[in-house]
């Protein structure tokens, strides 16, 4: 599930309008050998289609195992966990320990996924499924989600092993197969696995990364450090029913519609965390003195400022930034024509904040949907609420350099609430702090198109990827 | 879709039963119609399902069992199909009971229809496609509409038969496969079948008249049917360009949705009387107490007296017959859990009343929306179906053979608020007279395409021997 970069934060961002360079046309600063070598393992990744039921993800992690082998870490370190994702699904995830001689610090664990959304080569204008390079882009499906984010972590790996660098601390690559449905890899990762995973912190590159807009003005580069609590919820009213040619009062579609009304009308309290403010500090110097700027400054001033918190949260650029959300996304009632409904079902997808427990959460539908109408979490998929985590000066300096490398000193960091959510909410979850720092980049909105049709990445993103997790590690871990 | 009881004028009270005790079903006969009627309630002639033609086959066998000649049972295949209800491959019976000698007249045609509306397990106490017997009923989808009149017209055909009647005119029986959805049977039925049904003088509908009894004992009548409410369908359509529900925006397909949905809810259409409706009423006004028959009373002396009229149509055995009705049955929306909605519908059922233009009723309808972004379609092209003259013959066969069995009993001419297989018989010249003998206890057994479906088990019977006193009495003569 990918991060929409930095993309949702900055659409009205800095008005410095230098002329700005095209960032697809600055040469990358990967040499040639290792362009070489990450596109040829870039190409095999993209053209195995990891997506759920097909049983490909096992080809993706012996893809990156031979890599991890080649470079010299021993088979009794590469691990692979076969597991079954959804139904009669049988994935795999890949654990990698790359080890420390004299550890001095506890492990350091690196996030990212095999598997990718499906991609039907009817909708798309080429096959998603064979690697292409046009026009300084390559395209496929997982170009941008994320086996970019596979490769560039694997390769900077294997780089840094082969120029003979020795991390302070053993460093964990967990990859999992099930990301975009299930998330049971990751479930599995953090706990029952976690004798090898086990980690002072992670980085998931299935997140972060800096955007530019139309015009090559940097928007930012955001790092995920929270995400909200994916949780989707079923209203269902139930009723006799009868001949449609005998309307009854009581009818199972109204009362449904009468509770997705209150739905419709329902705010939850606004909240803040440290992350939120940490963004809506960076979105008030970016906005000045727009309307936007002056309400986001007021709830700043004042968390109880509950009209400035609805002012933010109705601006299309800041939904779901403020509180919880739930909104209905399904509706399905009835079983025939001509007779009355027996049953009415809504689906409401919320987005929790994080902390918030969404049992708290279902009560507060339940309560405004009224005793008529059922209210129940969907037991496919139970969201485990996420903290925040704690900012650590120590990512967001490693980050500030590479971006600076990479973009130059108008490319803000700054930390960003994901409303979304990834594999890294279940290590949140078991006490691990993530951060999304992954290093690819792209033009909003025009290369945002995650489970979309023609996914592509810029090239210079891709190569410079390998060189942003070089650095990186060399921070953290050196 | 089933008869209701309602109807609009006394044809005839209570007359001292006519002295001749009804016939009785021998053990075996009472057998051989629990096994049909068992096994017909356990195959889901639900559309999509592909199990009428069986039905029909096994129907036929019945007729073939009963010595009826093959070459005058025909299994009519065809396929149905619409944008709302789905497809299958269904099919139509037809059996032609010649009479003996020249013909006195040309034949009489006896109705019902093989198919049922859908029943979720889920939604119902036991599985509505397993027969299942318990406090003095049959439980099963299709008990009360229409497998029980299926069974009675067929077993009443074999036991007057095997009784060696001969009738004095062909008895021609058409049993369709898609009433509840598409009505195509009946259509074939009105036009290209027309010629293997020997052109029929009219209709005798098992799905519609029969009777009721309140939950205290008492008779509520039993009505023959003959007019029906029109029949027509609406889809209320909102599209929305959608997006990522973890952004949710202001304009939502599913919210418009819900307010369209309220504001259709809190309506009430103009109410109207007709001259068979004003019967009905009068008929009514007799057999009901307290404020019902005030209200009755005070609408048929002023028309114009909504509130009256209103109390009127609140009261669930009169719901319907005061005006057009227009109920939600259905809602689609959304294509995933996680993505904003791009598109939500609602499907309308209305019953108008008679003599309104179902384009009309469109236009009202988008008049009480009143949300440019709902959109207001139909579903069908139906016209209003014509009202059968009454014919002395049938009235009197019907109310003879309900008054041998229920001495006493109310039988009322009716408007129905479901529409049939009738319609396009009555629109192409063919009367066609809804004149089951079956009977519930009203309200308590109102279950027509609902949840447990039952029927007395006594009914069952009785409907029998209410097929076999029509037969003799309109075919013998």
């Amino acid at each position: 599930m990918k991060r929409v970069l930095a993309f949702a934060l900055a659409a009205a961002a800095s008005t410095t309008a230098l002329a700005a360079t095209d960032p697809r046309d600055v040469p990358t600063q990967l040499s040639k050998e290792w362009q070489v070598k990450t596109r040829e393992v870039f190409k095999q990744a993209i053209e195995i289609p990891s997506v759920h039921n097909r049983g490909q993800t096992q080809k993706v992690a012996e893809l990156l195992a031979s890599q991890f082998r080649a470079a010299g870490i021993p088979d009794s370190d590469i691990h692979f966990m076969p597991y079954e994702a959804l139904p009669g699904d049988n994935t795999t995830a890949l654990i990698v320990r790359w080890r420390s001689p004299h550890p001095t610090k506890k492990p350091m664990l690196i996030l990212g996924h095999m598997d990718v959304v499906e991609a039907n080569r009817a909708d798309w204008t080429f096959d998603p499924f064979v690697f292409r390079e046009e026009n300084g882009y390559f395209l496929g499906r997982g170009t941008s989600d994320m086996k970019n984010g596979d490769v560039a972590t694997t390769m900077a790996a294997v780089k840094l092993i082969s120029q003979g660098f020795k991390p302070n601390r053993d460093i964990v690559f967990f990859y999992s197969g099930d990301e975009e449905t299930r998330g049971i890899g990751a479930t599995l990762g953090s706990t029952k696995w976690r004798n090898l995973t086990d980690a002072e912190f992670g980085l998931n590159a299935d997140g972060g990364g800096a955007s530019y807009d139309r015009n090559f003005r940097p928007l930012g580069f955001g790092i995920s450090m929270a995400e909200k609590t994916f949780q989707t919820y079923f209203f269902t009213t139930h009723n006799p029913g009868g001949h449609s040619s005998r309307p009854r009062p009581e009818n199972a579609i109204y009362e449904l519609a009468d509770a997705l009304k209150a739905l419709q009308a329902h705010r939850f309290t606004p909240m803040q965390n440290e992350i939120t403010r940490g963004y809506f500090e960076e979105r008030s110097r970016q906005e000045g003195d727009s309307p936007l700027g002056q309400q986001i400054r007021a709830w700043l001033a004042n968390p109880n400022d509950g009209a400035a918190a609805d002012a933010i949260e109705a601006n299309p650029l800041e939904v779901g930034l403020t509180r919880t959300r739930c909104v209905a996304t399904m509706l399905k009632g009835g079983h025939a024509d001509n007779a009355l409904p027996q049953s009415a079902t809504a689906t409401v997808n919320c987005r929790i904040f994080p902390g918030v427990q969404p049992k708290d959460v279902q009560a507060e539908l339940q309560a405004l949907a009224g005793p008529k109408v059922e209210v129940t979490p969907d037991p496919l998929y139970i969201g485990v609420p996420t903290p925040a985590s704690p900012v650590r000066a120590d990512v967001v300096n490693a980050v500030k350099a590479a971006a600076m490398r990479f973009h130059g000193k108008d490319m803000h960091v700054f930390p960003v609430m994901s409303t979304g959510a990834s594999d890294g909410s279940f290590f949140r979850a078991q006490g691990i702090p993530v951060y999304d720092v992954d290093g690819s980049w792209g033009i909003s909105p025009d290369d945002e198109r995650a489970h979309g049709l023609d996914e592509r990445i810029p090239v210079r993103a891709m190569y410079d990827d390998v060189l942003h997790w070089e650095m990186i590690f060399k921070a953290l871990a050196g | 879709m089933r008869h209701l009881l309602v109807a609009a004028s006394i044809i005839a009270f209570a007359s001292a039963a006519n002295g001749a005790a009804p016939p009785k079903l021998t053990q075996a006969q009472h057998d051989a119609a629990h096994a049909m009627f068992e096994h017909v309630i356990s195959t889901p002639t639900v559309i999509g399902r592909h199990n009428v033609p069986a039905m029909a086959q096994y129907v036929a066998d019945q007729f073939k069992a009963g010595g009826f000649p093959d070459a005058d049972i025909h299994v009519m295949p065809y396929h149905t199909e619409s944008a709302t209800t789905g497809a299958d491959e269904t099919a139509g019976l037809i059996v032609r009971w010649r009479a003996a000698g020249t013909p006195k007249a040309k034949p009489i045609m006896l109705m019902g229809h093989m198919d049922v509306v859908e029943a979720k397990r889920e939604d119902s106490t036991t599985d509505p496609f397993v027969m299942t017997e318990r406090d003095g009923y049959y439980y099963g989808r299709g008990s009360i509409d229409m497998k029980d009149g299926i069974v009675a017209i067929t077993q009443a055909m074999i036991n007057l038969k095997a009784a060696g009647f001969k009738p004095k005119r062909d008895i021609v029986v058409l049993f369709t496969g898609d009433e509840e959805t598409n009505g195509l049977g009946a259509k074939h039925g009105a036009s290209d079948w027309l010629d293997l049904l020997g052109h029929p003088e009219y209709g005798l509908n098992a799905d519609g008249g029969g009777g009721n009894f309140n939950v205290d004992g008492s008779p509520a009548g039993f009505t023959m049917q003959t007019a029906e409410k029109t029949f027509a369908s609406y889809t209320l359509t909102v599209r929305n360009r959608g997006g990522h529900s973890s952004k949710p925006r202001k304009d939502n397909a599913i919210y418009s949705l819900a307010h369209a949905l309220d504001k259709i809810e809190a309506y009430r259409f103009q109410p109207m009387l007709n001259e068979t409706s004003r019967a009905h009423f009068a008929a009514r006004e007799q057999l009901v107490t307290g404020p019902l028959k005030d209200a009755i009373h005070r609408w048929l002396a002023n028309p114009n007296d909504g509130e009256a009229a209103d109390f009127i149509e609140a009261d669930e055995n009169e719901v319907g017959l005061t005006r057009t009705r227009c109920v939600p049955t259905r809602l689609f929306a959304g294509h995933a859990d996680n993505a904003l909605p791009q598109l939500a519908t609602a499907m309308i059922n209305c019953r108008i009343f008679p003599g309104v233009d179902p384009n009309a009723i469109r236009t009202e309808l988008e008049h009480v929306v009143a949300d440019p972004t709902v959109v207001v379609t139909r579903n069908d092209d139906y016209v209003a179906s014509i009202a059968s003259p009454l014919r002395p013959d049938v009235t009197a066969a019907y109310t003879n053979a309900v008054h041998a069995l229920h001495p006493r009993m109310p039988v009322f001419p009716e408007m129905s608020t479901g529409a049939s297989d009738g319609r396009p018989f009555r629109v192409s010249g063919i009367p066609v007279y809804g004149v089951n003998g079956g009977w519930t206890i009203t309200p308590i057994d109102n279950r027509a395409h609902g949840k447990d479906e039952r029927l007395p088990v006594q009914s069952l019977y009785d409907n029998v021997v209410h097929w076999q006193l029509m037969l003799r009495d309109l075919a013998g003569k």
